[in-house]
C-alpha cells in the first residue's frame, strides 16, 4: 500500500517537472535566457529557492521528505505556503463529501431492503428502472438540472454558498450534496439489493421466520449484515468518483472548497498545489480502500480467521 | 410489509426459457439503444451536410427564443441555434469516447493479456502499475495528463485512453489467467503450437469477445469523463462539446431561468445517450456473461 502512494508520487512528481519547465512557470516569460541580462539575477533566485538545479532524484527525494513532515512547499504564483491553502480548503470538501455518502447510505439502503422483500414484482421492476436511470446522467449535467429544478424553479435551496454558519453552511451544501449522492445512491441501492435476495434465501433465513420473527426484524437485524460485502467494496472505489465528481459540484455551485483550487491551480500551471492535491486525494482513496478491508472482519468474523 | 415474499429464484432468468437466437435474447431495449446510439452517431457524421445552422453563427434565434419548428431545441442566449450545436457537439464527444476506448482495448488489453499468461516478473510490475494507475482519482488523473500533454481532440483521447488502460488491463489479465489454464490450452501446446499461437489462436478469441461487450460501457464513461473536462473548461480548448455547451446555457443563473431549454435540451441528449451506451453494455454483458468495468 505504500508502495503504491509512493508510486503515485513519483509519477504526478515525474510528468510535473519533465512535461513542463518549472522555471518557466514560475515566473513567467522572463523565465527565457534571452529576455535579458537584468533578468538573471531573479532567475538565479527563483533557482536557488525550488533547488531546481538540483538533478531530479535529489529534488523528488526532498519533496517526499518535506511532505512526510507536512510541509507541501510553497505556491509558484503568489508564493503562499500550498498547507496554509490546503488546510483552508479541504474541511469544506471532507463536509460535502460526507455528507454525500451518508444522504447515499441513508436513502440506498432503506430502499435496497424495500425492493429486495418485493423482488421480481411490479415495484420492484419499477425501481430498478429508476435506480438504472440514475446512473445514466454524468454529474455534470445533474448539477444544472437541479440546480435549475430546486434552486431556480421552485427555489427549495439557496442559489449561492452560505458560509456564514454550520446551519446556513449544511443548508447550501444540500443540493450540491444531493448531485453527489444520486449516482451513488443508485450504485449502492442495486448491489444491495442483489446481494440481499440472494441472501434471503438462505436457510437461517427461513428459520427465522419459521420462529415467527416480524419481517422488519429479519431484514434489518438478519439479513442486512451479511448483504453488505459487496456496497462495502464499492464504498471505497467510489470514493475516486466522489473526488471527481466533487470538482465539477465545487466548480459549478462556487463552493471554495479543495476541488476548486485546483481547478484554478492547473489552469495557472502552479505546480505545488496540483502536486499537493494529487497526493492527498490518492492517500485518502487509498486509505478509504484499507478502511474498508478492516471492515470486512466487522461485516463476517470469518474472514479475520481465514487470513 | 405484511409478509415477506422470499425470491426462490428469478422467474425471468435466462436459463429457464428455451434458448433463442442471440438478437432475440439481446432484447427489445437493446436495439432501442443501439438504435438512439446510431441515430446520434449519423447525425454527428453528417453535421457537415446536413441542412443545419452554423452553430458558431449567433443571432438565428432571438436570444433564449424557445423551440419552434425550424428552431427545434430554441436558441441559447446568444441566438445560437441550439439543435445545432447539440449535433456538432456531439461529435466531439463521440470521436473522444471512440478513441479512448480503443487506446485503452489495445494498450491495456494487449498488456493484460501478456502478463496473464507469461506471469513471473513482468505481470508483477503490469499489476503494479495498473495499482497505481488505479489508486489515483480517475478525474484528477485525467486533468494532471491533458493539462500536460495539450488540449486537443488527440490529446484528450489519448489522456482518456490511458486513465482505460488500468480497468481493461486487470480484466484481460483475470481473464487470460482463467483460460491460460484450460485444457484446449495444453492441447494446443502438446501438439506443439508456440506461445504465440497460443495467444493469438487460442486466449484472444476467448478474451476478445467479452472484453468487446465492456467497450459500450466505457465509452460511455469515456464520453462522461471528456464531459467532465470541457464542463470543467479543460476539455478541448476550441470545440464545440456538449459539456461545455451545458456549462455555457447553466452557469448563468438568470440564463437559465429565462430559458433552461439551451441546457435541459442537451442534458437530455446526454443523457440518453449515456444510458443507451450503458443498457446495451450492460445486457451484452449478461449475455456474454463478463465482469464488472468501472473507471
Amino acid at each position: 500500500m505504500l508502495l503504491v502512494v509512493l508510486a503515485v508520487t513519483f509519477l504526478a512528481f515525474a510528468s510535473m517537472n519533465f512535461l513542463g519547465d518549472p522555471l518557466v512557470n514560475i515566473l513567467g516569460p522572463i523565465a527565457d535566457e534571452s529576455s535579458g541580462p537584468e533578468f538573471a539575477e531573479i532567475r538565479a533566485e527563483a533557482r536557488a529557492e525550488y533547488h531546481l538545479d538540483d538533478p531530479f532524484p535529489v529534488r523528488y527525494a526532498r519533496w517526499v521528505g518535506d511532505l512526510t513532515q507536512g510541509d507541501f512547499g510553497r505556491s509558484f504564483k503568489n508564493q503562499q505556503n500550498v498547507r496554509t491553502v490546503i488546510a483552508d480548503k479541504l474541511p469544506v470538501t471532507i463536509l460535502l463529501m460526507a455528507y454525500a455518502q451518508l444522504l447515499a447510505i441513508a436513502v440506498s439502503i432503506p430502499w435496497a431492503l424495500w425492493a429486495a422483500s418485493r423482488a421480481y414484482r411490479f415495484v420492484d421492476k419499477a425501481s430498478t428502472v429508476v435506480s438504472f436511470g440514475m446512473l445514466g446522467i454524468p454529474v455534470f449535467a445533474l448539477v444544472v438540472l437541479l440546480f435549475w429544478l430546486f434552486a431556480l424553479y421552485w427555489q427549495i435551496f439557496p442559489t449561492r454558498f452560505d458560509d456564514s454558519g454550520l446551519g446556513p453552511r449544511l443548508w447550501s451544501l444540500t443540493l450540491p450534496a444531493i448531485s453527489l449522492a444520486i449516482p451513488l445512491i443508485a450504485t449502492y441501492q442495486r448491489l444491495l439489493r442483489t446481494d440481499l435476495i440472494s441472501t434471503l434465501q438462505e436457510d437461517f433465513i427461513a428459520v427465522a421466520r419459521a420462529k415467527g420473527m416480524s419481517t422488519r426484524h429479519i431484514l434489518f437485524r438478519h439479513a442486512l449484515r451479511p448483504s453488505m460485502f459487496s456496497m462495502l467494496t464499492v464504498f471505497g472505489i467510489q470514493t475516486g468518483a466522489l473526488i471527481g465528481g466533487s470538482l465539477v459540484v465545487e466548480q459549478y455551485f462556487g463552493i471554495p472548497g479543495i476541488g476548486r483550487a485546483v481547478i484554478e491551480a492547473i489552469i495557472r500551471d502552479d505546480f505545488p498545489i496540483v502536486l499537493a492535491v494529487v497526493v492527498i486525494m490518492s492517500v485518502l482513496f487509498v486509505l478509504i480502500n484499507f478502511l474498508v478491508d478492516i471492515a470486512y472482519t466487522w461485516l463476517d468474523p470469518r474472514v479475520a480467521l481465514n487470513d | 410489509m405484511t409478509e415477506l415474499w422470499l425470491p426462490s429464484a428469478d422467474p425471468t432468468a435466462e436459463d429457464e426459457k428455451p434458448p433463442l437466437a442471440l438478437w432475440r435474447r439481446l432484447g427489445f431495449g437493446f436495439w432501442v439503444s443501439v438504435g438512439w446510439v446510431l441515430l446520434v452517431i449519423g447525425l454527428a457524421l453528417l453535421a457537415p451536410i446536413l441542412p443545419l445552422e452554423d452553430p458558431n453563427a449567433t443571432g438565428v434565434g432571438g436570444r433564449l427564443e424557445g423551440p419552434r419548428p425550424g428552431l427545434w431545441f430554441g436558441a441559447d442566449s446568444t441566438g445560437r441555434d441550439v439543435f445545432s450545436l447539440t449535433i456538432w457537439g456531439a461529435r466531439i464527444s463521440l470521436v473522444v469516447g471512440f478513441i479512448a476506448i480503443v487506446v485503452g482495448l489495445l494498450v491495456g488489453g494487449s498488456i493484460g493479456i501478456l502478463a496473464g499468461y507469461f506471469r513471473g516478473l513482468f505481470d508483477g510490475v503490469a499489476s503494479f502499475a495498473f495499482a497505481t494507475l488505479l489508486s489515483f482519482p480517475a478525474l484528477i488523473l485525467a486533468i494532471l495528463i491533458t493539462t500536460l500533454l495539450g488540449r486537443t481532440v488527440f490529446w484528450i483521447s489519448i489522456s482518456l485512453g490511458i486513465l482505460a488502460i488500468a480497468p481493461v488491463g486487470r480484466l484481460a489479465r483475470a481473464q487470460t489467467l482463467v483460460f491460460a489454464e484450460k485444457e484446449f490450452v495444453m492441447a494446443a501446446r502438446i501438439l506443439g503450437a508456440d506461445d504465440r499461437r497460443i495467444l493469438i489462436r487460442e486466449i484472444l478469441p476467448n478474451v476478445v469477445v467479452p472484453m468487446s461487450a465492456l467497450a459500450l460501457l466505457g465509452m460511455s464513461i469515456a464520453i462522461v469523463a471528456e464531459g467532465t473536462l470541457a464542463f470543467l473548461g479543460i476539455s478541448v480548448a476550441d470545440g464545440l462539446s456538449w459539456g461545455k455547451q451545458i456549462f455555457e446555457a447553466g452557469s448563468r443563473a438568470t440564463d437559465l431561468q429565462t430559458g433552461p431549454h439551451a441546457a435541459l435540451f442537451p442534458i437530455g441528449v446526454v443523457f440518453l445517450t449515456v444510458l443507451s451506451l450503458n443498457f446495451a453494455g450492460d445486457r451484452l454483458r449478461e449475455v456474454f456473461d463478463a465482469k464488472e468495468l468501472s473507471l
